[in-house]
């Protein structure tokens, strides 16, 4: 009865403008126009000063492993990865440390701290495409 | 005005083993539980349930016979997080006079209602989530399991010990799945790998089955047949930079108990030095630990003093833990033979009684972002 995970949304909250840049190549977050705080994941109303109002900014896909596990077992929904798989939390310090998923790509080098650079690639899971941050070591 | 729990039923299979439906399944755990408090099953007037359970009570009113269904919840979570919490709402319809009797309840038939693991990710699913494959919760909590072990410090052992602690029980316990069967630590150290850190044996089981506690006041609870366990304390929730936030939490590395022990604590005046026996959910090793450090029995840098396989284990252990053998090894009903465990050893009829235990924790989740936790007691008030 829950095959109907196809049904999966595009995202959480207030987002649109992610998945528009991700499909652009570009990452884009947002910070409350009012307190000029970065917020994540995109609320409607900022919880701290009470604004209505987003303002979204590219931010270049640089950041460090926060967590990360390498995956085994062939859960359904990752088919499309193989196996096995690298999913990583990535902090952004230039954004305040918002963490992003992302597949870590090689994922050999694993590690807590890990310095990352991000792409866009598209996987495809649920029977559909779905775009998500490939982040690679940086060298 | 208290409550106490006078009725505990259980019916537990294989997956796939159930010789009933779901339904079925959930009337025969009902009923027994009656039996066992002397109550005729038509007199449950209210029942609440968790972890998004399909059966709606007034589909159980021509099997029970119900008088009269005066009160009916649910949980909000996909996940365990909510167990406990039951305890608390059913508390409150009976101390505000909404409901008399009230069966708290967890059915699980898989053929009925799917994959658990699955539902459980319903509740998040979004390209976020989807796009890196992390649609299982295994991969969700191993993430935070890494980052406990490399980024805090939290021996690897610990959670080998918490699972041996497991077993030991399980083994000793006729009611759990593993009965009978010792846990060979070669062969948990070499089962395949799930996500890292998690191997096989990890990682809790699904069992199909149906656990049921009933719930009554305190006066009603000592005519009845068996000897009441009264529900001390309970909290639920959770605070302020912690929920469904894509992994942004403070506290990442934790089970997301902090304000729900906090309130747990100040509500009922007592600490962790007073708890006797405890019982978590531990839908993954890891998970289980993290709520004994959110819970105050140890911290990050004591957790390998505290968390050893002599201390877990009952009745000779200073902490002993999942005495019945837990998701792990006594079988997996979405957490709710925990709840029946932190009962049956207030009662005296655990098979790995904790003597003279007094103050029985439970608590309920990780597995969702809102948890909670209760405290049983041999305490009348
Ligand atoms: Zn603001």
């Amino acid at each position: 009865m829950y095959d109907g995970m196809e049904v999966a949304l595009n995202g959480l909250g207030n987002d649109a403008n992610y998945w528009r840049a991700l499909g652009e190549g570009r990452l884009s977050l947002p910070k409350c126009a009012g307190c000029k705080r970065w917020v994540w994941p995109a609320p409607f109303r900022c919880s701290e000063c009470g604004s209505w109002e987003l303002a979204w900014q590219d931010v270049e896909m640089k950041g460090e492993v926060y967590a990360w596990t390498r995956v085994r077992h062939p859960f359904g929904g990752a088919e499309a990865l193989g196996l096995p798989y690298v999913v990583a939390s990535v902090a952004l310090p230039q954004a305040n440390g918002i963490r992003l998923f992302g597949l870590l790509e090689p994922g050999d080098d694993a590690a807590i701290g890990l310095k990352v650079t991000g792409k866009v690639r598209t996987t495809h899971a649920f029977d559909r495409d779905v775009l998500a941050i490939s982040w690679s070591p940086v060298a | 005005m208290s409550t106490a729990v006078v009725g505990l039923g259980v019916r537990q299979y294989k997956r796939g083993a159930a010789p009933m439906s779901e339904h079925g399944v959930l009337v025969r755990a009902i009923v027994d539980a009656c039996e066992d408090a002397g109550i005729d099953p038509a007199d449950v007037d209210g029942f609440v349930t968790y972890g998004d359970d399909k059966n709606e009570p007034v589909r159980l009113m021509s099997d029970l016979g119900t008088k009269e269904l005066s009160w009916s919840s649910q949980i909000f979570g996909g996940g365990g997080g909510g167990i406990a919490a039951t305890f608390g709402v059913a508390a409150a319809a009976i101390i505000s006079g909404q409901a008399k009797t009230v069966a708290v309840f967890r059915a699980l038939v898989q053929d009925n209602s799917g994959r658990m693991s699955a539902a459980v990710m319903a509740h998040h699913l979004t390209d976020y989530i989807v796009g890196v494959g992390l649609t299982a919760p295994a991969v969700e909590c191993a993430m935070r399991a890494q980052r406990m072990l490399e980024h805090h410090g939290v021996p690897r052992q610990c959670m080998e010990d918490l699972v041996r602690a497991s077993y030991y029980h399980g083994a000793r316990n006729p009611k759990a799945v593993s009965y009978g069967k010792e846990l060979d630590v070669e062969e948990y150290r070499a089962s395949r790998i799930i996500a890292e850190p998690f191997h096989l044996f990890d990682c809790s089981r699904e069992n199909d089955g149906a656990g049921v506690v009933i719930l009554t006041t305190a006066e009603r609870a000592r005519d009845l047949k068996q000897k009441p366990v009264y529900l001390k304390g309970v909290a639920q929730g959770t605070g302020k930079g912690w929920g469904d936030l894509l992994q942004n939490d403070a506290d990442y590395a934790s089970a997301g108990f902090k304000s729900v022990s906090r309130r747990l604590w100040a509500q009922t005046g007592l600490t962790p030095a007073d708890i006797d026996v405890v019982q978590v959910y531990e839908n993954f090793s890891a998970q289980g630990i993290a709520s004994l450090i959110d819970h105050g029995f140890c911290t990050y840098d004591t957790v390998g003093e505290v968390v050893r396989y002599e201390n877990l284990i009952a009745p000779t252990g200073k902490l002993p833990v999942n005495t019945g053998g837990g998701n792990l090894a006594q079988g997996f009903i979405h957490g709710i033979g925990t709840a029946i465990e932190a009962v049956e050893q207030l009662r005296g009829t655990s098979a790995n009684p904790v003597p003279g235990a007094r103050y029985s924790l439970l608590a309920g989740g990780p597995g969702a972002p809102t948890v909670s936790s209760a405290i049983f007691s041999t305490d009348t008030e």
